[in-house]
C-alpha cells in the first residue's frame, strides 16, 4: 500500500474525493467471485464437418486477406479444399448458426475460393520426403485413400497407393462429371498429395494383379475400393443391350469414349448418382427423364443438384416402379408400375408399396439404372467381416485381421467425399496408433471435434496448440447485439442454355472482395478473433494488451468478476467458472 | 455574419462554436431542435463531435459525467421533465466538479401536461450545485454558451444555461454569429486537472468519510464564491472582443429611482418597454434584469437598490407555500443589510401564459398604490 497522507483541512484536500497516488496496490481482483477466462469453444459448422475442417480459423484467415493461409489450415485436415469446396453436400451451412440469424454462411465457396486462389498463387503446403518409419500399403486412390495417405506421409510414414484405374482419383474422377468436378482441380489436389513423397501405382486391381501376400513388406494396410458396382433392379430385361448402369456410364463419359444413345433415356433412382446421369444425359443432348419409386421428399440427391436437374430440363417421374424391360429392336418399352407410400421403413422414409394393376409403359431408347450401388467384395481376404452390404470394422477402421484397415464406401452407407476423406482420416491416426503400439480409442478421444464423429489431425500433430472446448456454441449462446442482418453471397451459375452444351462447370469461383465480404460475415462461434469488445467493456481495464496487440489475457489482480465481458462476448469465446473458495 | 435564426439555433451554433467534443441527449419538446440540429451536422459529417443516444436524460447526464471525466467538453440540452429526471446526476456533476454545460428550454411541468414556458423546471434545481444563468433574447442566448464554457473550466462547476420555451427557442431573431477564429482565443481548450488515465489509474469520486465530506462542500462553496469575479472578468473580456456584455444583472430605465421592477428571462424586454412608457409618464421606476441565478448576485443586487423604496418581483415560478423564488431569494439576500426595500412579489406567467404590457403595468401600479404589500404572494392576471 502507498504511503498514508495526513490531511490537516480543505486547504490540503484535492478537489474531489480522488485517490492522489495511483491505485495499483489496490488488488481488486481478491473480491472476484467468479473468473472470466478466453476458452475457445466449438462451432457448429466444424462439428458437423466429416472431413474435420477448422472452418471459423481459415474464414477469419480470409478476412485477413490471407488465402494461403486460409488454404494451408484446411489441409491440416483435408488434402481437397478444391474438390470439397465443389462437391461437398455441406452439412456445415445446414448447422452454421448465422442460419438462425439471416442466412448460413456460403462455407463452401469459400472453401472453393481458398483452393483456387491459393492455387493461382502456386504454392504448396511444403511436401516432407523424409522417411523414417513404416511402410504402408493403401488400396485404393478415392477420397478415403488419398486422404489416408496424405495424413500418413504427414505422419512420415512411406505410403504406397494402388489403383486398379489407369489415373488416380477413384469415384472422384469416374463418378462425378466434370461440370460438377473439373479434372484440373482433382489432378491439382492428387499431385500435391505425391508432393508429399506418396506414391501411386496405377492399373493394379486388387485381388488380380495384386494380392495380399504381395503387400508382406507392408506393416499395415488401409484398404478403400469404394463401392463401385451399380445395384441390379431385379427385373426382367436389365441385363439387355442398351441398357447401362450409372457408374459405367459416367465413366465411359470421363474416359472419353463416344457412349451412343437413342434419343429417349429413362433414368432408375433417385440418388446423386441417377441426377449426375441424366444431367450428363442431357448434356449429350438427349432427353432424360428420371424414375423415382417414391416422392421427392424421400429422394436422397441434394436438393441443390435436383434444382439445377430440372433447370436444365430433365424430368422427374416419382412414385414410378419399372418392373419389366421390354425390347423390340433399338426400342424399349418399360413396363412400370405406379406406387403410393406405405409405413415407414428402417430408413426412415415411407415404404413404397405398388398400386395393383395400375401397369403402364414409357418407351424410351436407353435405360441407365442408378439405383445404389454395391461393394465388390470377391477379392477381400478371408477374416474381414460383412455385413448387410459393408465391411464391418471398429470405430478406429480396424478389421478382423491385425494390421489391415478399411474404411471409405467400402465400411459406410454414408457415401459422400466429405464421409470418405474423413475415414481416411482416421485410419491414418489408427494405422499410426497401431504402429506406434499407442491407444487408438484414447487418441481419438483427444482429438475429437465436439462429440465427434470428426477429428482434427492438427490437434493430434499439435496437441498444446488452439484447444478448444468440445462444447458446440449454439444460436442463444451469440450476443446478436452486434450483428447486422446481411445478404449471403452466392456463387454465380451459368446459364442453363450456357451449361448444357458441354461438361464446363455450372458454377463459378467467387471473386476476391466477394469472398471478403461473405467471410466477414461469420460469426466465429465460440473462437476468439479479437474484436476487442471486452477490451472495450471491462469496467476494470483488466483485459490486456502487449502494446496494441490483443492478448487474450485478464488481469486477474484486478478483475472483478462482474461477467460484462462474458456477456458482452458476440461469439462466446469467454467463459465463466465459480472462483474457488 | 448576422442570421435571423430561433433560439434553439442559437444554442446549436454555440455549441458548434464552442468546439464541444461530447454530446448526450434525449429528445424532449421544447428542446429537441437543439439536438437534431447538432445530430444532423455530426451525422453528415459537418460537425467532428461524438454523439451518444441514450434511452434517458439520466442516462445523458451520466454519459457526459463519463466523458467529462475523461477529459472532453460536454453538452446536453433538456426542459422540464427531463430536467427532472436528470436531477440525481446534477448533483453528481457538480460534486465531481465537471465543468459541463447544459441548456434548458423553460417548460412547466406537469401535470397539467403543458409544454410551455415557465420556470420551475431550472428553479426546482437551484440547490443541485449548478451556475444558473439565464437568457433575455437569441443573441444572449448564443453569446452566454461561450461564456459558459469559459466560466465553468475556469472554477471546476457545471453552468445550466436557460431560455424561455417558444417565446426563444422557437422564435426567430437576427443574430451575429462570430466566427470560429474569432472564438478560438476567447474560449482555448479545456484543460481538466484531473481526468482518466489508464496509465495513472486513479479512484474518482470514492467515498468520503464524515472527517472529510464537509471539506468537500465547503469547497464548492468556495468555488461558486470565485464566480462572481470569474464572470465579470469573462465578460469583460467578451465584450473587448465581440462588443457584446451582460454582468449578473442589468440596471436599466431612470438611474435613481423609487420602485425597481426585478425580472428575467424574455419577461424583461417587455419590461423595458413598459418602463419607458412608464418613465415618460413621470413615475419613478426602473428594471433590473437578473441573468445570474446561481450563485445569487446578492452583492452587484445590493449596490443597484441603494436609495429604492420598493422592489416588485415578477416570478414567473412558483414555490407552492412560499411564494416566488426570485423574490424569495432577494428577501433572505438582503435581510441582513441596513437599507431594505419593501418586495412586492408577483407571480405570473405560469404555464406559458403571456406577461402582457398592462400585467407589468398594473404590477408597478399597485407597487405604487400600496406603502407595502398586503400578501406575500401577489397574482397577476388570476382569473378568480
Amino acid at each position: 500500500m502507498g504511503n498514508q497522507i495526513t490531511i490537516k483541512g480543505a486547504s490540503e484536500m484535492p478537489m474531489i474525493s480522488i485517490s492522489l497516488g495511483n491505485m495499483d496496490w489496490n488488488k481488486t481482483g481478491a473480491w472476484r467471485a467468479q473468473r472470466p477466462f478466453y476458452e475457445d469453444k466449438t462451432p457448429p459448422c466444424s462439428a458437423a464437418c466429416p472431413a474435420g475442417n477448422d472452418i471459423v480459423s481459415f474464414i477469419r484467415k480470409i478476412t485477413e486477406g490471407d488465402f494461403e493461409g486460409a488454404c494451408n489450415l484446411i489441409k491440416e485436415e483435408n488434402p481437397f479444399p478444391g474438390i470439397c469446396g465443389r462437391v461437398c453436400f455441406h452439412p456445415c451451412e445446414s448447422k452454421c448458426n448465422r442460419g438462425s440469424f439471416d442466412e448460413p454462411i456460403s462455407i463452401h465457396a469459400l472453401e472453393r475460393f481458398v483452393a483456387d486462389f491459393a492455387s493461382r498463387q502456386n504454392k504448396m503446403i511444403e511436401g516432407n520426403t523424409r522417411r523414417v518409419k513404416e511402410k504402408i500399403a493403401i488400396i485404393g486412390s478415392g477420397p478415403a485413400g488419398m486422404s489416408c495417405a496424405y495424413h500418413l506421409a504427414r505422419f512420415h510414414y512411406e505410403v504406397t497407393v494402388f489403383e486398379s484405374e489407369s489415373s488416380a482419383g477413384g469415384i472422384l474422377r469416374s463418378g462425378i462429371p466434370s461440370y460438377r468436378l473439373l479434372k484440373d482441380i482433382l489432378d491439382r489436389e492428387i499431385s500435391n498429395i505425391e508432393s508429399f513423397g506418396v506414391e501411386i501405382q496405377t492399373g493394379i486391381p486388387f485381388g488380380e494383379n495384386l494380392k495380399l501376400e504381395d503387400l508382406k513388406d507392408y506393416q499395415a494396410i488401409f484398404i478403400a475400393t469404394g463401392a463401385h458396382r451399380s445395384r441390379a433392379l431385379q427385373i426382367t430385361g436389365e441385363r439387355g443391350k442398351s441398357v447401362l448402369s450409372g457408374l459405367d456410364f459416367l465413366r465411359g463419359i470421363h474416359l472419353g469414349k463416344r457412349v451412343k444413345l437413342g434419343e429417349r433415356v429413362a433414368i432408375i433412382g433417385g440418388g446423386n448418382t441417377a441426377i449426375d446421369v441424366a444431367r450428363s444425359v442431357i448434356r449429350l443432348g438427349k432427353e432424360a427423364t428420371l424414375l423415382y419409386r417414391r416422392s421427392k421428399e424421400e429422394m436422397p440427391a441434394f436438393e441443390e443438384e435436383i434444382t439445377e436437374a430440372l433447370e436444365e430440363g430433365v424430368k422427374i417421374r416419382y412414385l414410378v416402379n419399372p418392373i419389366h424391360i421390354h425390347q423390340k429392336d433399338g426400342l424399349k418399352r418399360l413396363e412400370c408400375l405406379r406406387m403410393e407410400l406405405g409405413e415407414k421403413d428402417e430408413s426412415g422414409r415411407r415404404k413404397p408399396v405398388h398400386i395393383p394393376n395400375s401397369n403402364f409403359f414409357i418407351e424410351v431408347e436407353n435405360v441407365i439404372i442408378a439405383a445404389g450401388e454395391e461393394i465388390e467384395i470377391s477379392f477381400l481376404p478371408k477374416g474381414i467381416e460383412k455385413r448387410e452390404g459393408i465391411v464391418l470394422t471398429q470405430r478406429d477402421g480396424s478389421t478382423g485381421i491385425q494390421g489391415i484397415f478399411a474404411g471409405g464406401d467400402l465400411t459406410s452407407n454414408q457415401r459422400t467425399v466429405a464421409h470418405a476423406i474423413g475415414s481416411g482420416k482416421k485410419a491414418a491416426l489408427a494405422i499410426d496408433c497401431y504402429l506406434r503400439g499407442k491407444d487408438t480409442e484414447e487418441a481419438i478421444r483427444q482429438i475429437l471435434i465436439g462429440e465427434g464423429p470428426s477429428l482434427s489431425i492438427f490437434r493430434h500433430l499439435h496437441p498444446e496448440e488452439r484447444p478448444m472446448n468440445p462444447h458446440v456454441v449454439t444460436f442463444e449462446e451469440l450476443n446478436m447485439d452486434y450483428f447486422e442482418p446481411l445478404k449471403r453471397e452466392r456463387e454465380s451459375k451459368r446459364g442453363v442454355r450456357e451449361r448444357i452444351k458441354g461438361f464446363g462447370e455450372v458454377t463459378s469461383t467467387l471473386t476476391e472482395s466477394i469472398a471478403i465480404e461473405e467471410a466477414e460475415r461469420c460469426f466465429s462461434c465460440g473462437t476468439c478473433n479479437q474484436c476487442e469488445n471486452c477490451y472495450v467493456f471491462c469496467p476494470d481495464a483488466s483485459i490486456l494488451k502487449a502494446g496494441e496487440i490483443f492478448s487474450r489475457q485478464v488481469d486477474y489482480d484486478f478483475c472483478k468478476g462482474c461477467g460484462i465481458c462474458f456477456s458482452e462476448c458476440p461469439r462466446g469465446a469467454i467463459s465463466l467458472k465459480e472462483e474457488a473458495r | 455574419m448576422k442570421k435571423v435564426i430561433t433560439g434553439n439555433q442559437a444554442v446549436a451554433y454555440g455549441v458548434i462554436l464552442s468546439r464541444v467534443d461530447v454530446i448526450s441527449a434525449y429528445p424532449i419538446t421544447p428542446q429537441t431542435t437543439i439536438v437534431e440540429e447538432l445530430s444532423e451536422l455530426i451525422a453528415s459529417g459537418r460537425l467532428n463531435t461524438r454523439f451518444l443516444k441514450v434511452e434517458s436524460e439520466h442516462s445523458a447526464m451520466a454519459a457526459l459525467i463519463g466523458a467529462s471525466t475523461g477529459g472532453v467538453r460536454c453538452f446536453t440540452a433538456t426542459s422540464s421533465h427531463g430536467l427532472a429526471y436528470m436531477h440525481e446526476m446534477l448533483h453528481w456533476a457538480s460534486g465531481a466538479r465537471l465543468p459541463i454545460v447544459l441548456v434548458n428550454v423553460n417548460r412547466a411541468i406537469g401535470p397539467p401536461w403543458n409544454i410551455w414556458s415557465d420556470q420551475s423546471d431550472s428553479l426546482s434545481q437551484r440547490d443541485t450545485g449548478w451556475i444558473q444563468l439565464y437568457c433575455e433574447n437569441n443573441q444572449e442566448v448564443l453569446d452566454t454558451i461561450l461564456q459558459a464554457y469559459r466560466i465553468a473550466e475556469s472554477v471546476k462547476l457545471p453552468v445550466m444555461v436557460v431560455l424561455d420555451a417558444f417565446v426563444l427557442s422557437h422564435t426567430s431573431e437576427a443574430v451575429e454569429i462570430p466566427t470560429m477564429e474569432e472564438v478560438d482565443p476567447f474560449l482555448p481548450p479545456y484543460c481538466p486537472e484531473y481526468l482518466i488515465d489508464l496509465l495513472e489509474p486513479k479512484s474518482f469520486s470514492v467515498i468520503a468519510t464524515p472527517e472529510y465530506f464537509l471539506e468537500f462542500r465547503y469547497k464548492i462553496q468556495e468555488a461558486m464564491e470565485q464566480v462572481p469575479e470569474v464572470a465579470k472578468k469573462v465578460d469583460d473580456d467578451f465584450r473587448l472582443r465581440f462588443g457584446r456584455g451582460y454582468g449578473a444583472i442589468e440596471r436599466h430605465g431612470k438611474e435613481e429611482a423609487e420602485i425597481l421592477l426585478i425580472t428575467s428571462g424574455t419577461v424583461t424586454s417587455t419590461s423595458r418597454m413598459v418602463i419607458q412608457k412608464l418613465i415618460e409618464r413621470g413615475i419613478s421606476v426602473a428594471g433590473i434584469k437578473i441573468k445570474r441565478f446561481r450563485p445569487f448576485p446578492s452583492e452587484e443586487i445590493y449596490e443597484e437598490i441603494k436609495g429604492a423604496k420598493k422592489l416588485a418581483v415578477i416570478d414567473r415560478n412558483l414555490s407552492a407555500g412560499v411564494g416566488g423564488i426570485f423574490a424569495q431569494e432577494l428577501r433572505a439576500s438582503l435581510y441582513s443589510k441596513e437599507e431594505r426595500p419593501h418586495i412586492f412579489g408577483f407571480i405570473s406567467g405560469l404555464g406559458g401564459r403571456d406577461i402582457t404590457p398592462e400585467l407589468i403595468e398594473e404590477a408597478v401600479q399597485y407597487t405604487r398604490e400600496h406603502p407595502r404589500p398586503e400578501e406575500d404572494i401577489l397574482w397577476l392576471g388570476l382569473k378568480k
